[in-house]
């Protein structure tokens, strides 16, 4: 299983709770993101930056089993 | 060394050198909204010796909870925001060369702009504007520290060109329907957070303390107490077009931009946004209702009111804002609300 944690109102598009739990090993970054966009009717989730165990991941990274993601989406208040 | 800085002068990583440093530096910030009030005003206090300031904005009412140089006198006034910034400045401190521009940061005024300064501020509100300042970044080999905040949330990154990712590497794109200000409304402390952070790494720079960059991406809910610092190592794109080998700088390239024309005889400003894309017109219809705008859409476009002005947005994010020639304007108002 993989915790996933979301950030700014992509934490608000999924319910509000802490993080997630998703069974995500073996997918990419891009699957899972379409898969959750998909299932939560999240909005545009192709610049949202991915971090796999607090590291940057690329859309074409494999999830590992027990890998923590998060998602974060940027924002371009200032 | 003045009195002025000898708190400054006493901390261990500024010192008399980082000081002398300081007041030999030129900063160039974009925006003087939230984030550039607050990071003009710390680096003016901090005796840097030239700051260049430009906007396109006048000060409104709405911007008073949050922009720290500003008053209701301005908003009496309808200052723009350079403008006021500059007056303000200023009257902090009459030592710092203060440049205030009133106008549009296009890729070409940033060209111009650059030219000496040091260290650029990321105080914009739209990522057009941030693709455009990291080609010039990489282009003219100029730090810049991306900024950005919306409700509690906010998030900040340094780039030092040849050495970090940039944010082409990043994004690869720029996001269409970014959460803005005006659709997800903020809190002041999240912009402070995003000015401490932001300004540190200023300082950092600008005493030339390369260790002590952070490499980190930083982002924050100040209201959900999460923090998270991601490492950027693996961050860097060889196929960027902004910082690889074979780069080209899009985004200083006039085909890449936001198109604005206005439509004859109408009182009428077409947008056309730089990458196509489809938008969501439910969720943007959902999202502007709940803030309180009169809203009307159908299955092909959302029409809202905002004050004198009307715009009506398109799916392919094609906006057409009515009540106004003023080009910068309209484009101020599009980005205000699709980021």
């Amino acid at each position: 299983m993989n915790k996933v944690l979301f950030f700014a109102h992509l934490r608000d598009a999924v319910g509000g709770a802490e993080f997630l739990s998703v069974d995500a090993g073996g997918k990419t970054v891009a699957e899972l993101k379409a898969e959750l966009a998909a299932k939560y009717d999240l909005p545009k989730m192709d610049t949202v930056m991915t971090a796999v165990n607090e590291e940057f991941a690329a859309n074409d990274e494999v999830i590992q089993d027990g890998d923590e993601i998060a998602f974060i989406p940027p924002v371009s208040g200032g | 060394m003045n009195e002025r800085y000898s708190r400054q002068v006493l901390f261990s990583g500024i010192g008399k050198e980082g000081q002398a440093k300081i007041l030999s530096k030129h900063v160039l910030i974009i925006g003087a909204g939230a984030l550039g009030s607050g990071s003009a005003e710390v680096l003016t206090r901090a005796g840097v010796g030239k700051i260049t300031i430009i906007d396109r904005d006048y000060v409104e009412a709405s911007n008073l909870q949050r922009q720290q140089l500003y008053t209701e006198e301005d908003v009496a006034e309808k200052l723009p925001k350079a403008a006021a910034a500059e007056k303000r400045l200023r009257a902090i401190n009459s030592d710092v060369e203060v440049v205030s521009i009133i106008g549009d940061a296009t890729p070409e005024l940033l060209e111009e702009l650059v030219v000496g300064v040091d260290v650029m501020m990321d105080a914009t509100d739209n990522f057009e504007t941030r693709m455009a300042m990291n080609d010039v970044s990489q282009k003219y080999k100029v730090p810049w520290i991306y900024g950005a905040c919306v409700g509690s949330f906010g998030m900040t990154f340094s780039m030092i060109p040849g050495k970090t990712p940039c944010l082409n590497c990043l994004l690869r794109s720029i996001p269409l329907q970014g959460m803005t200000c005006d659709t997800g409304g903020i809190i002041s402390p999240a912009v402070q957070m995003v000015i401490a952070h932001q300004t540190a790494e200023a300082l950092k720079m600008l005493v030339e303390d390369w260790e002590a960059v952070r490499t980190s991406f930083v982002s924050f809910d100040l209201w959900r107490n999460q923090y998270t610092s991601l490492k950027m190592s693996k961050a860097k794109f060889a196929g960027c077009l902004s910082c690889g080998e074979e780069r080209t700088y899009p985004y200083l390239d006039q085909e890449n931009m936001t198109k604005t024309t206005v439509l004859c005889g109408r009182d009428t400003v077409q947008i056309r946004p730089s990458s196509a894309g489809e938008i969501s017109l439910e969720r943007l219809a959902g999202q502007l209702s709940s803030l309180g705008y009169v809203v009307k859409g159908n299955p092909y476009l959302v029409s809202v009111e905002m004050g004198e002005e009307r715009m009506v947005i398109f799916q392919d994010g094609r906006a057409l804002i009515h009540g106004t020639k003023d080009l910068t304007h309209a484009k101020s108002v599009y980005q205000r609300i699709l980021g």
